[in-house]
């Protein structure tokens, strides 16, 4: 694989990991708290459209809509059934009980499901990719790309445009003044829950399409999600975007340079230590991240 | 040398320049009272000198050794020791282990800590409180364990931060006895950010005013309170000048 | 020495509990020859361990109130040190554990020094991120087995240079001197300056800082002494299973159990760590052995440990330990 084409490739799948990030910032913005669960939230979206795509016998781009209503009541039901309590803790407590939640769903899907790898084999895009001149992409992560692109530029919108996304704007600034002004607080958690949770549910979808389905998949997404959205500062939407599309241009450079260098240690296996390491390195030395305001 | 010689501060926050210039001078043994209206500056210069800020410019002194921009467990080594005026109230330790962990700073040992401790509670009057919790003291008597607390730490030179904000007049008076105790018995230098006029006048050997920032005055209380800045700074323009 | 006095000095817990500790012990010292079988025997090995694991940790993680969730690597360097030590050069264990100690603490030293600039979240996402980065590293490196772990060679039993024993009353004797060691070191600790330096940063740091206190070097001795404890754990590992991997010592699920212990027990206090082990283990263990027959109920097990979470971070955030002392000042 050239430089170029991983370059290309790797802004693909940025635009999902930013779409898998947006969630966790949001929730990280509105309330402070930070979603250790929101990796399984990916695999049970993830979970659901392959499902859903089986039993239904349907394309799974259009079980997209029913991961992000799982999604939704999934956010809203982690809300009120457990953050909610979380929150008269400690941070220690709320740190702990996300985790809960975590292995929770983690291991649910494990008993509901098994420790099979599965993977979506039918579908319109299936298998298909797109030749634009020396370039091949699979339309799947095309797809995927491109709608991560619209949920985006989707909740985007609401959050800068309508008032309910505002309301939850002046929350994640400043939740007491907003109260003042007549926010619930309260609601607007349950908000950012659910929009965590539908984003991220989507974003599940999208991955399914290409890539493996199981219990466990949700840890490595959880903390390429941190990296996203440590270095693009908590709490900006368009920090995270861009730090989605650079993590996802590292993933793919990386083992190219490794290849090149034709070094053992910068194989394509080390690909997510680049990830871990990129956190480490920008939440110690530039806490703020590329964008971010609120540390 | 002075004591501690504060010379040129100023700290700038982006624009709101809370100390500009300030310089002043304090011999061992005094009890200094720095005032000022609200918004004057005695805080950050309070901060300044423990090492909470790092003064945009300017040097403190202290026992002649240069100790601008030290963090404030090295300001603490060095002999300086600090007061809060709004003490957060724990549950995790208990009085005297709060006081032992001040003593901690000058010795390893468990037992010499909790003897130090113990000494240094009595001489406050809060022998019989040892076990207690904070959140199971009233507020004059929370302070008085950051009282406790910061002189554990032997420091020479102790800074209040509105130690007697919310005290009735018996509890001020008998503030006022201790802190002289303190400089009489202990050896300890003072220096107090205060509202209270009454107490600040009543045990200050000398007073700092501050205003906008600024040093406005500096003298004897006596002298402090006739002194039409001062007077001008707290009760405004009119009273000056008809005074 | 006066200092050393501290470790065995109970006196100032109550009663109930030096009553229990004693009992306690003599049950542990007469165990073996209760006649249980080998599972108990096994399972109660474990519980010593984790126990062990769960105090290092307490360390950092509750006395110093700073949550960290990657001690898993430091299981690692302890347990690949004694075993690489074995299988390259033959070295016994009472050489290469001090070894892994030493490396051990040097590493968390390089590592603490730039991860104590952070706090809450992001500290415990740091530390998870070098856990797994150094898992990654141990997994691909071919030098050290990679995934394929390393194999100790047996020698003739029972050996006690290189701690290689048939039966496991040894080991179990073996993991209890180091249980008590842990222990008394712990009452030691909590009593001692750093101990309540610590305390006191957890309570309020900024009157830790004007009261002398150098907080971050302050939370960095803990977290090394917490890595020390946990590679002598890991060496005890590698002598005992006779074969570690990178899943086996490194994994995160290791960290997060023994993270999950302390607090379940009780993190900050001296019998919480023991309390969330001797709760955690067995339960594991009994629910592992008993679903593991029932092949649908995989996961099953997890489920409910993390439903434990949940409840107890949600009511209790302070453990078992913690409800316990609230039932004992209600009383009072």
């Amino acid at each position: 694989m050239t430089l170029i084409d991983a370059l290309l490739q790797g802004i693909l799948m940025g635009l999902l990991f930013a779409l898998v990030a947006l969630g966790l910032n949001i929730i990280w913005g509105v309330m402070d708290i930070v979603n250790f669960a929101h990796g399984e939230f990916l695999m049970i979206g993830m979970y659901t459209t392959y499902w859903t795509s089986l039993l239904l016998d349907i394309d799974p781009l259009f079980t997209l809509p029913v991961a992000a209503l799982v999604g939704v009541l999934l956010g809203i039901a982690s809300y009120y059934g457990l953050i909610r309590y979380l929150l008269r803790g400690p941070a220690i407590a709320q740190l702990f009980g996300t985790f809960g939640l975590m292995l929770f769903l983690r291991y649910l899907a494990q008993f509901l499901f098994g420790i099979d790898y599965r993977i979506i084999q039918k579908g319109i895009l299936i298998g298909k990719s797109l030749s634009i001149g020396p370039f091949i992409f699979d339309w799947t992560k095309l797809a995927a790309g491109i709608l991560s692109l619209f949920a985006f530029a989707f909740v985007y919108y609401f959050l800068n445009k309508t008032k309910t996304g505002k309301a939850l704007k002046a929350t994640s600034i400043n939740k007491e003044a907003a109260s003042y002004m007549g926010i619930r607080t309260d609601k607007m958690n349950a908000i950012a829950w659910a929009i965590g949770g539908g984003t991220v549910g989507i974003a599940g979808g999208l991955l399914a399409n290409f890539y493996y389905v199981y219990p466990t998949v949700g840890l490595l997404f959880v903390m390429i999600a941190f990296a996203c959205v440590a270095l693009g500062g908590f709490g900006s939407i368009k920090g995270v975007f861009f730090a989605g599309l650079l993590v996802g241009i590292l993933e793919m450079v990386f083992p190219v340079f490794g290849a090149l260098v034709n070094s053992d240690f910068l194989g394509p296996h080390f690909k997510f230590t680049v990830v871990y390491l990129t956190y480490f390195i920008i939440v110690v030395f530039r806490p703020q991240g590329l964008f971010g305001w609120k540390n | 040398m002075a004591f501690l010689e504060i010379s040129n501060i100023v700290k700038d926050f982006g624009g709101l320049v809370a100390n500009n210039n300030v310089s002043f001078q304090i011999e061992q043994g005094e009890i200094v009272g720095l005032i000022g209206p609200n918004g004057a500056g005695k805080t950050t210069l309070f901060n300044c000198i423990v090492g909470y800020y790092k003064p945009d410019s300017g040097k403190v002194i202290f026992k002649e050794k240069d100790i601008t921009g030290l963090r404030p467990f090295d300001t603490n080594r060095a002999g300086i020791g600090r007061t809060f005026q709004v003490m957060k109230v724990t549950t995790g330790m208990s009085v005297i282990e709060n006081v032992m962990v001040g003593a901690f700073c000058r010795t390893d040992d468990r037992h010499a800590a909790q003897s130090e401790a113990s000494e240094v509670l009595n001489f406050l009057g809060l022998g019989s409180v040892k076990a207690y919790y904070l959140n199971e003291l009233p507020i004059a008597m929370q302070r008085k364990v950051g009282l406790a607390r910061a002189l554990a730490t032997k420091p020479e030179l102790l800074m209040l931060d509105e130690v007697a904000s919310g005290l009735n007049h018996t509890e001020t008076d008998e503030l006022v006895l201790l802190l002289r105790r303190l400089t009489a018995e202990k050896g300890v230098t003072l220096l107090l950010i205060e509202h209270i006029m009454e107490m600040v006048m009543s045990v200050s050997h000398r007073v700092i005013v501050l205003d906008y920032g600024e040093k406005i005055a500096e003298g004897l209380p006596g002298e402090i309170v006739k002194n039409e800045d001062v007077i001008k700074a707290y009760l405004g323009e009119k009273y000056a000048k008809n005074h | 020495m006066e200092k050393l006095k501290d470790a065995f000095d109970f006196r100032d817990f109550s009663r109930a509990e030096q009553i229990g500790l004693i009992i306690f012990s003599i049950f542990l010292l007469i165990f073996p020859w209760l006649g249980s079988g080998s599972f108990v025997k096994a399972v109660m090995i474990q519980f010593l361990l984790f126990s062990l694991f769960g105090m290092g940790w307490n360390t950092i993680g509750g006395y110093g109130g700073q949550v960290e969730l990657g001690k898993a690597q430091y299981v690692g360097i302890g347990a690949y040190t004694v075993a690489l030590a074995m299988v390259w050069w033959n070295i016994p264990f009472w050489v290469s554990m001090p070894i892994g100690i030493l490396l051990a603490v040097g590493y968390s030293f390089m590592i603490g020094y730039p991860l104590f600039r952070l706090k809450g979240h992001y500290f415990a996402i740091a530390t998870i991120c070098t856990s797994l980065v150094l898992q990654d590293i141990f997994a691909n490196w071919k030098l050290v087995g990679a995934s394929k772990g390393i194999e100790l060679p047996i020698h003739d039993h029972p050996d006690f240079l290189y701690m290689q024993f048939k039966s496991d009353t040894y080991y179990y004797y073996f993991i209890m001197v180091l249980f008590y060691a842990a222990l008394f070191y712990m009452n030691w600790f909590r009593r001692s300056k750093l101990g309540y330096q610590l305390r006191m940063i957890k309570d309020d740091e900024d009157a830790a800082e004007s009261l002398g206190i150098d907080i971050r070097w302050c939370k960095i001795k803990a977290y090394t002494i917490a890595s020390a404890f946990v590679a002598v754990g890991g060496g005890f590992m590698a002598v005992y299973n006779l074969y570690i991997d990178p899943a086996s010592v490194m994994d995160l699920d290791l960290s997060i159990k023994i993270a999950l212990m302390a607090m379940l027990g009780g993190a900050g206090s001296l019998w919480g760590p023991i309390i969330g082990a001797a709760f955690l283990v067995p339960l594991d263990r009994f629910l592992g052995s008993w679903l593991g027959g029932h092949k649908g109920l995989v996961g099953l097990d997890f489920m409910i440990y993390a439903m434990l979470i949940m409840v107890v971070s949600a009511y209790q955030p302070k453990g078992i330990w913690g409800i316990i002392e609230q039932f004992r000042r209600k009383g009072s």
